[in-house]
């Protein structure tokens, strides 16, 4: 059976011992901290903004839409941003009519779950240039909602300044991070079918989750083309975790689908049951919800780190944390803001940011270029069961492999077929009556579409900055925003758009619709770089054990250390490079050498 | 699967749990009953019963979009509505056409609405869609739905 996560009872935390280590943020990247600090007998505080919540009890995702009074969407005084990113400044939120904003994730997913983890957009502005930012505040942070692509990289991200010129390498190589996704896949479980390419390695795979007959006609198709459609590489255990108690292997309820992600089995990785659960039964771990981090705090005469300040985000009610060495795991965007508000007269811009590149080089990946059609053979015919599996398939990069594109980098993409419980033809069949009726029915079952994620690249010129003048509900200095796409990106979505729509003509699908359009700046939740890794310490934050250069006891171990975006999705990567820097910690630790 | 007789339960049922206080039984909650009357016609136009299944007024579409509109939060999205109706009723009494007719002229702008007419149309569309293939008539007796069930194993084929 499934144990309940266990809330922290806050006012008993012990802030008067100094920790081995203090993690801020219990995502991804705090979570793996955690599991691996933990594991080496560290004691440790991990410090989380939100409260923590019993996915098992809020998901509910077995239940039918017509068995819940709103069919799943959330209560009338919340509302979804989507079209404001484009026809407003931000704040987004601001004078709102509704009580509670949220960031887009919630009006495509329609859902109610995600309500109490993403935060209230009123309650935490951000300013600048255009920005859909996603945050989730609770144990596990975007864990719980994430799309579960567990994909690795190669020499072609972490060496890309080699192929192509631009940017900079990564101060490590694949055969340095091998071993550590060779962990994570061992004790997370992901699921996927080996194709041995040297620009997406295979993971340790349990069982790959089936293609439908759609799917496998388009990876045939690709074939002929030299291109690769591969069934969903799922951050998923298809075959269960002996080590974890918390989690269940994956019953193919397509319920992952259906929701803003979110399993309330655990079949799909989410850090509260894969990291935090078992690594608060070492003893080791003590857990402090609703911890708002404001400051790293730093020795004047050493410019150590020697813990952090946090506000109670319910009582606002001021703390301190005492710790030999932080972790910042607060997200890429967070854990920048956190280094920037961290002035001190040792460091006066900032901690770690002697070289002045907090906060810069960010990127991520840019969406919307896509492509929807209908298999004609399987028009009309009897209904199948499409939906009972993490995940359609993923279409590896092709672009700038061997032959150089008009463009810098590649891009993939996530695409799936077949019958969902909300038939996919009801919103895009035109007119209305029986034929309409009729056409929805016979189409349900034959849809297939597929969306492109692509690199943005890392450029000096794209960053996040405090800005003086707003502050969020805490009293905190918020995030202003200089950050756009650029001509790379823009030829890029325009080449994603032709590419998809060729291979659906060339497996003679019936294409309904192609955009070429790429969605805001933000919108695949892949925010990246701010606080990146590399040997120079003018030119980069962290070194490649995520250590600061200025700060040897700080360390950053989330998204935002990442040299490039790559165009794979990172959750994976954060949690490798995070398993791979604690363990170095620990040696350090050991040798009283931090 | 869920058979004929559950259905309309919970056709009834809907309207039950929809009742007010002192509310007349099955009485619209924001809807006056005339203009109930006329969107759970426009909800059947657009879904109709045909021979596979019964349409949107037998899965209740109306009094999901009533009870949707009488919680709604910001006042336009409740006046929105009223004046979609209105503007329908406007235009039946102007052209003197069909219920029928008047969409079918409304539905030919549907990816571009520019009138309030068309812009009503395709409100009314894209909730009517939602309320039905999201109810239990819609989702297992219209589509035939498999999945939401426990599966040891996706049926499908092998990357090879």
């Amino acid at each position: 059976m499934l144990l309940q996560f266990p809330a922290a009872n806050n006012s008993e935390v012990d802030l008067k011992t100094t920790y081995d280590a203090v993690i801020v943020g219990s995502g991804a990247g705090g979570g793996m901290a955690a599991h691996v600090l933990t594991a080496h007998g560290l004691r440790v505080l991990l410090l989380e903004a939100g409260r923590s919540q019993d996915t098992g009890k809020i998901l509910h995702s077995m239940e039918w839409p017509y068995d819940h009074p709103r069919r799943g969407n959330m209560p009338p005084e919340y509302h979804a941003l989507t079209n404001e990113y484009t026809i407003r400044k931000s704040p987004y939120a601001q004078n709102s009519p509704y009580k509670n904003v949220q960031s887009y994730v919630q009006s495509w997913g329609g859902t109610d779950y995600t309500k109490t983890l993403v935060v209230n957009e009123k309650e935490h502005p951000y300013t600048g240039t255009r920005y859909a930012w996603v945050r989730a505040r609770a144990v596990g942070g975007k864990t719980n909602i994430w799309g579960r692509l567990a994909l690795r990289l190669s020499d072609y991200d972490f060496k890309a300044k080699d192929r192509d010129g631009f940017g900079e390498n990564w101060p490590i190589s694949y055969a340095d991070i091998e071993p550590y996704y060779d962990k994570v896949d061992l004790y997370l479980g992901v699921s996927g079918h080996p194709e041995n390419l040297p620009y997406l390695p295979d993971s340790k795979f349990q069982r790959p989750v089936k293609l439908n007959y759609a799917e496998m006609h388009l990876r045939e198709t690709l074939k002929g083309m030299g291109r690769v459609l591969t069934p969903y590489r799922a951050g998923v255990t298809t075959d269960g975790l002996k080590h974890n108690k918390y989690r269940s292997r994956c019953y193919g309820r397509g319920a992952c689908g259906r929701h803003v992600g979110g399993c309330d089995i655990h079949a799909a990785f989410d850090s509260p049951t894969g990291l935090i659960r078992p690594a608060m039964d070492t003893g080791n771990l003590t857990l402090r919800t609703n911890a708002t981090v404001y400051e790293v705090t730093v020795d004047k005469n050493t410019g150590k780190a020697t813990g952090v300040s946090f506000l109670d985000s319910e009582t606002r009610k001021s703390y301190q944390a005492k710790g030999k060495t932080v972790l910042l795991a607060a997200s890429t965007l967070e854990s920048a803001r956190l280094l920037l508000l961290s002035k001190s007269s040792a460091h006066p811009n900032g901690a770690g940011n002697s070289s002045g590149h907090v906060g810069h080089n960010f990127c991520e990946h840019v969406m919307g270029p896509s492509v929807a059609g209908f298999m004609k053979d399987l028009v009309g015919k009897p209904r199948t069961l499409d939906d009972g599996r993490p995940g359609g398939f993923y279409v590896p990069r092709f672009r700038n492999l061997n032959k150089r594109s008009g463009f810098l980098r590649g891009y993939g993409f996530e695409g799936g077929s077949g019958t969902e419980m909300i038939p996919g033809p009801a919103s895009t069949t035109p007119g209305f009556g029986e034929e309409y009726k009729k056409h929805v029915r016979d189409y349900a079952g034959a849809t297939i579409s597929m969306g492109a994620f692509g690199e943005v690249l890392a450029r000096y010129e794209n960053y996040v900055g405090i800005d003086p003048h707003v502050k969020d509900t805490f009293g905190i200095p918020v995030l202003r925003f200089s950050y756009q796409f650029g001509e790379n990106e823009r030829k890029m979505a325009a080449d994603m758009a032709v590419a998809a729509r060729e291979m659906f003509e060339a497996a003679k699908f019936e294409v309904v619709s192609s955009s070429d359009e790429m969605l805001p700046e933000g919108w695949s939740i892949h925010e990246l770089g701010t606080v990146r890794m590399g040997n120079d310490p003018k030119t980069s934050v962290v070194n490649q054990f995520q250590q600061s250069h200025d700060v040897k006891n700080l360390l950053v171990v989330d998204g935002s250390t990442h040299v490039s975006a790559s165009c794979q999705n990172p959750t994976w990567t954060i949690m490798a490079l995070c398993w791979r820097s604690c363990d170095h910690l620990a040696e350090l630790l050991k040798k009283g050498e931090v | 699967m869920t058979n004929r007789r559950e259905i309309l339960k919970f056709a009834g049922g809907a309207f039950a749990c929809l009742q007010l206080p002192g509310a007349e039984p099955g009485a619209p909650l924001f809807f006056t009953v005339e203009e109930f009357a006329l969107l759970d016609k426009l909800t059947e136009l657009i879904i109709p019963t045909d021979d596979h299944s019964p349409g949107a007024h037998q899965a209740g579409v109306a009094a999901y979009i009533d009870r949707t509109v009488a919680e709604a939060y910001v006042p336009d999205e409740k006046t929105s509505w009223r004046r979609g109706l209105a503007e329908i009723q406007r235009i039946l009494k102007e052209s003197g056409d069909q219920l029928a007719a008047v969409l079918t002229k409304l539905a030919k702008n549907e990816k571009n609405p520019q009138t309030e007419g068309e812009k009503f149309f395709t409100q009314l569309k894209e909730t009517t869609a939602f309320a039905y293939y999201s109810s239990s008539l819609g989702i297992h007796q219209e589509m035939g739905y498999l999945g939401n069930v426990l599966l040891p194993e996706f049926r499908g084929y092998e990357a090879n």
